[in-house]
């Protein structure tokens, strides 16, 4: 006999458990199914994104102070796909755009530019921290689910034990476990998401602190550049 | 979508079909409980439940050693007088080889061919039946035939109903072979004949009851006391509970039983327990009830060799009276 087809209650198969239960269980169990592979698709995803962007923001940042010339620094790697980047792009255009004329205003020139640099800092942040509500939202109903799931299997064992008129542990164990399987899974699915959440709230925290530093390094360098024109 | 967000659903993907994978095959199963095994053990509870020593007790005493014609010895006694009064039976025949007292020895024709059995046939024409068409190998032959009804007496008075008629029945012929062949007469042997075996008539019981058990058990006592309660339990349920906290008093009734299970006498009060202030006045009551549940439901039907052993039995035995 087939391991995968078998249904014999006493096992801990999934494919038993699912196919023994009642329609609205199996309901909730593919859609925590479902919510366990995206939670797990975002947390990896967001492994890799973070972890190359950190390294890639060190690299960026440490040759951006190294470099002496920012208008060819800008022109050769300014193009990079990164926060960093993409923060260093928005000021660099906004100081072109205000040096352009005859005329310089300092002072909105350095407000421009900080507000310009603030917005684009905010704008990654927004753009890494994409999808981290739904880790988030997963973690807190995942178990509400399941346990919805649980309290309608059982309820469900319980009118069978009352239709017949048995109450041997064979009658109710199984319906019990196949209601506990859809807890099983609702946890499954939302403690990977608490856990997380956390920590990925703690690194695009860290991520944006750096931004941030970043950007106010930058601003007063461009602000030092401002006060040499003329 | 992102190329992070592809190898993230990728990943989750392939991770939870292994997992799933793994479930399904049984990866984490528990594994399979060691069923106890089973093997028969065979009980024998034929000890615990037989009756114990259950052959009844031999309690009658062997054969006599004296025929039971020592009823006759008052006949013995004129054979000292014999020789004056010599004349004197004349209704008593000639042959007579010895001082015999024969007048009462024609009467049971069987014992008499033993000895004197080739000048009987003269005198005696009564016994025809017997010895008479041999006239030498009779001695042996008469000899063994009144012989014969002796073995088998002795075998018969096993059977209890049999004890008391033979004696009756034998009252010429004597118990034993030796008693009836070789000594025609009331006279007595050597003292020393047979000994071991009493002179005292045989004491067998006079009564038709059946063997008792050697001894009664813990377990038999038990079930003759769940017997008694089950028999008078319909009348048990019939008397009315006169009171509250009347149900709580055990009283001890000695019940004394005749053997066909009626009682002897009226049951007695032992002991009475579980009285206390608020149902002392129903302890008098209790008895009586007890007393009324008893007549009104015997005779008892109880185990027969049960009713009077070595130590004890239903003939006279306390039961614990209580109202339910």
């Amino acid at each position: 006999m087939n391991p995968i087809l078998q249904t014999d209650a006493a096992t801990l198969s999934p494919i038993a458990l699912f196919l023994q239960a009642d329609w609205v269980v199996k309901g909730v169990m593919l859609g925590l199914l479902l919510a366990s592979i995206w939670t797990w698709a975002i947390i990896i995803a967001f492994w890799v994104k973070l972890g190359r962007t950190r390294k890639a923001s060190e690299t960026f940042e440490q040759e951006f102070w190294r470099a002496d010339d920012i208008d060819a620094f800008v022109k050769t790697r300014g193009t990079a796909d990164l926060p960093t980047a993409r923060v260093l792009a928005a000021g660099v255009t906004e100081w072109r755009r205000s040096t352009q004329g005859n005329r310089i205003d300092r002072e909105g020139t350095r407000e421009r530019l900080g507000t310009t640099m603030g917005s684009a800092v905010a704008k990654e942040i927004d753009q890494l921290s994409d999808r981290l509500n739904v880790l988030a939202t997963v973690g807190s109903v995942a178990p509400f689910v399941g346990l919805f799931g649980t309290v309608w299997g059982i309820m469900r064992s319980f009118t069978s034990i009352a239709s017949q008129q048995n109450t041997s542990l064979a009658v109710v164990a199984p319906g019990i476990a196949e209601a506990l399987f859809a807890t099983a899974i609702g946890l499954f699915a939302a403690i990977p998401a608490v856990i997380a959440y956390n920590r990925f709230s703690h690194a695009i925290n860290r991520i944006e602190a750096r931004l941030m530093r970043f950007a106010d390094g930058f601003h007063a360098t461009l602000s030092r550049q401002l006060d040499g024109e003329r | 979508m992102e190329r992070a967000e592809k190898i993230g659903l990728a990943g989750a993907v392939a991770g939870h079909v292994v997992l799933f994978g793994l479930l399904s095959v049984g990866f984490l199963d528990t594994p399979e409980a060691m069923k106890p095994k089973q093997a028969p053990v065979e009980v024998s509870l034929v000890k615990d439940v037989a009756l114990e020593a259950a052959a009844p007790a031999a309690t009658e005493p062997p054969s006599q050693a004296v025929a039971p014609e020592t009823g006759e010895p008052q006949d013995a006694p004129p054979p000292v007088p014999e020789p004056q009064p010599r004349p004197e039976p004349a209704p008593q025949p000639a042959p007579a080889p010895k001082p015999e007292p024969a007048p009462p020895k024609p009467a049971p024709a069987k014992p008499a061919p033993p000895k004197p059995a080739p000048p009987r046939p003269a005198p005696a024409p009564k016994p025809v039946p017997q010895p008479k068409p041999r006239p030498k190998p009779a001695p042996p032959a008469a000899e063994k035939a009144p012989a014969k009804p002796a073995p088998a007496r002795p075998a018969a008075a096993a059977a209890a109903s049999a004890t008391r008629a033979p004696p009756a029945a034998s009252k010429g012929a004597g118990k034993t072979p030796a008693a009836t062949a070789a000594r025609p007469r009331g006279g007595r042997l050597g003292s020393d004949f047979l000994k071991g075996l009493t002179a005292e008539p045989s004491k067998a019981r006079d009564s038709d009851a059946p063997p008792s058990a050697a001894r009664v058990d813990g377990k038999a006592l038990a079930a003759i006391q769940q017997a008694i309660a089950r028999q008078i339990q319909p009348c048990a349920d019939r008397q009315v509970d006169p009171g509250p906290g009347a149900n709580q008093i055990v009283t001890t009734l000695n019940l004394r039983l005749n053997r066909d299970g009626t009682l002897s006498a009226t049951p007695t009060v032992v002991r009475q327990s579980g009285v206390d202030d608020d149902n002392r006045r129903y302890a008098r009551r209790v008895v009586d009830l007890g007393i009324a549940a008893f007549k009104g439901c015997s005779p008892l039907k109880l185990p027969a060799e049960y009713y009077a052993t070595a130590n004890g039995g239903w003939s006279n035995i306390n039961y614990n009276w209580k109202l339910r």
